[in-house]
């Protein structure tokens, strides 16, 4: 059986090594040991001793080639025995290759249960256990020793549909756009009256409301898209909604162009879309800005994630009848808080409250929704 | 509360049974007016209720249960004695191919609410042919039910059960228990099938014992305290039906598990509850299963060589200390 001369791995991290100096030729005696050749990795030379002794039949790499760890460098025969075809010692190799390096750990069941559980490498723990076996005990002891405090795990949920979705999106989201959030205090008095008035809910004054800001102050209608900031002609508001799969953002186009009772009427169409998991790609897709309520939760105010790639947020806050000052008055009435969350990188403080200074606006004086 | 004998309340078990069912009668060797039973668990029930429904046999395993097939078949409840469970082998055809089958083959129409009582194991000097321990085979035919009763209360309850059961019943005794006494409620009351019993119970290692073993265990697991181990032994009480979940629950609890059972090892019935454990709770297993079990081989004749080769309180501890 040929032996083989192996690239040697010289660190944890090596991946590959080159080939520096041959010290024998092929044909030429090697004793089990001795060094045959120079390899280097990230600057460590290192030279690779005969695995047996015999001939060096053959030099598979050359000096100067850069070779995968583990990888084939040279075969020694003994001087009588046949050398193989190359391709059959390489497939040989690539079948050992395959093979898992791994160190068996000897631990019980229940050690290894515990290790899932906790979610620690078995590797790390020294086994008391008979031949080494690592068991319950070693693990228990290795938490309380190394890891400190560990949760144990009851279940470990896989990433996957909207929960990932909305990972990715929040996380990119509060990566790129810095976020900065402000607060106002809204008087609903006049929204209430329309809302009876029409047979409206809140949520579509809202959208109606902030479709026609938008309009008056474009620049939070945006993405921020490499080195520009592309302003959209088009306000189509994304509103959030929580399903049992997670959270869903069915869009409404052109909001600013329609009225009440259509905003109405598709809104309620889009929240029964998203509640019995049938929305499609159209109803989520090209907003341009989005509103979040967590009113119904008793919130009264938040810092909104902005929905990627839009500029801005709307967090809407629960309707409370509060005791407020109204022409020197003290009244009670319907008051909410509107949280907006933008990108800082593309409008200031300033001209942010302006434009949630006009959403204010717009609900306390909400004769311009009705059209 | 009143303690008796294992023999005594098996007597009593089968002298109340009688009484409340008039289709119950036993049938055996030498188990009327003249011996009352090998192990005198029927002495003076022939007096009380007559040789009719105590009825003395020759020496015939095979007539005995295939009497007693036929009879339960066509509506009595029989209790068969067979005086050393060496001798059901002779029986096996009537029991294995017969009585287990006979239900399944007939839909359900006909039924076979037979109990055979029988004596297993050993530590009496009385040789190969009269000291084994083949709970086993009665396991591995599907159909039969197979209980092990190891203390007074237990023998009374199972029996009771057993006899209202409508199938057949392999009813395992042991020679070493019959003298043993323990507490045994005066009132009625009987046992379900398939409701394991933890005798005695503890956190460091599970020790599944049957029959006589159950004692020894215990004794095993009074030495182990004064040393600091404590040991839980569980008695699963009926191997056909099995109470997977509390041995399951035991072996959990504790991580170590040894089963000791009279049977010698191979394909025993250690086998069978190791396979169990292995397959139900293998990831709270901190050791290897232990098994102690009588060796395998024919039960010698010799004294000092039985003792040898049956388990003792010494082997069971050893095996514990193994794995803790």
């Amino acid at each position: 059986m040929p032996a083989l001369l192996r690239m040697p791995k010289l660190s944890l991290t090596m991946k590959t090594g080159t080939v520096v100096r041959w010290y024998k030729r092929e044909g030429e005696t090697v004793e089990k040991g001795e060094p045959i050749v120079e390899v280097l990795s990230e600057k460590v030379t290192c030279d690779v001793e005969a695995p047996a002794s015999g001939v060096l039949r053959k030099i598979v790499a050359k000096e100067g080639e850069e070779i995968p760890v583990n990888g084939i460098l040279a075969v020694i025969t003994m001087p009588d025995e046949p050398l193989p075809e190359i391709e059959e010692i390489e497939k040989a190799v690539t079948v050992e290759f395959k093979k898992p390096v791994e160190k068996r750990i000897l631990a019980s069941p229940a050690a290894k249960r515990l290790a899932r559980e906790y979610g620690i490498d078995l590797s790390q723990v020294v086994g008391s256990g008979p031949e080494g076996r690592i068991v319950e005990a070693d693990v228990r002891r290795f938490i309380e020793e190394k890891v400190g405090y560990a949760p144990k795990i009851r279940e470990a949920i896989p990433l996957v549909g909207i929960r990932k979705m909305t990972a990715e999106k929040v996380s990119l989201s509060k990566k790129t756009a810095p976020h900065c959030t402000i607060t106002m205090k809204v008087d609903m008095n006049e929204a209430t009256k329309l809302k009876e008035k029409l047979g409206v809910s809140y949520t579509e004054i809202i959208v109606k409301a902030v479709a026609l800001a938008l309009k008056e102050h474009p620049i939070m209608n945006s993405s921020l898209k490499n080195d520009k900031i592309e302003v959209y002609e088009d306000v189509n508001i994304g509103v959030a909604v929580a399903t049992g799969e997670g959270l869903v953002v069915p869009v409404v186009k052109n909001a600013d162009r329609k009225n009440l009772n259509q905003l109405s009427s598709e809104i309620k169409m889009l929240v029964e879309k998203a509640r019995t998991g049938k929305l499609e790609k159209g109803d989520v897709s090209g907003g341009t800005f989005t509103i979040t309520n967590l009113g119904m939760y008793g919130v009264e105010a938040f810092t909104p994630i902005i929905n990627p790639p839009e500029t801005a947020i709307l967090g809407v806050g629960k309707i409370e009848e509060i005791p407020i000052v109204v022409n020197g008055e003290v009244k009670i009435r319907p008051v909410t808080v509107l949280s907006l969350s933008f990108d800082h990188r593309v409008i200031d403080g300033a001209p942010a409250a302006e434009f949630l200074g006009k959403i204010k606006e717009f609900l306390e004086k909400p004769s311009r929704l009705e059209n | 509360m009143r303690e008796i004998s294992y023999r005594d309340a098996l007597r009593e078990a089968l002298r109340e049974e009688m009484i409340r069912d008039p289709t119950v009668f036993l049938i055996g060797e030498d188990i009327g007016r003249y011996w009352g039973g090998a192990f005198k668990v029927t002495k003076g029930l022939a007096e009380e209720f007559g040789d009719e429904r105590v009825r003395d046999t020759p020496i015939s395993e095979n007539a005995i249960i295939g009497v007693a097939v036929g009879a339960a078949i066509t509506g009595m409840r029989p209790v068969a004695e067979i005086m050393f469970g060496d001798l059901t082998a002779l029986a096996m055809d009537q029991i294995a191919n017969q009585a287990a089958k006979i239900r399944y083959m007939f839909g359900g129409q006909a039924k076979v609410p037979l109990v055979i009582r029988t004596p297993f194991g050993g530590g009496v000097n009385i040789a190969a042919h009269h000291s084994q321990s083949l709970e086993a085979w009665f396991m591995h035919v599907p159909g039969l039910q197979v209980v092990v009763a190891s203390t007074p209360y237990d023998a009374k309850g199972l029996l009771k059960t057993a006899i209202r059961n409508d199938n057949p019943v392999v009813f395992c005794e042991h020679k070493l228990l019959y003298p043993l006494t323990g507490h045994v409620p005066e009132e009625e009351y009987t046992i379900p099938f398939g409701v394991a019993d933890v005798k005695r119970e503890g956190t460091d290692v599970t020790v599944v014992a049957t029959l006589y073993m159950v004692h020894k265990a215990l004794a095993a697991a009074e030495t182990l305290a004064k040393e600091g181990i404590s040991v839980e032994v569980v008695d699963p009480r009926t191997l056909v039906p099995l109470d997977k979940e509390t041995i399951t629950e035991s072996v959990r609890k504790t991580g170590r598990v040894v089963i000791v059972t009279e049977d010698c090892k191979t394909a025993g019935v250690s086998a069978e509850l190791a396979a169990l454990i292995a397959e139900e709770a293998l990831d709270y297993l901190d050791a290897p299963i232990k098994r102690v079990t009588t060796f395998d081989v024919p039960i010698p004749f010799s004294p000092p060589l039985e003792n040898f080769v049956i388990p003792d309180e010494k082997r069971i501890i050893k095996a514990i200390k193994e794995i803790i």
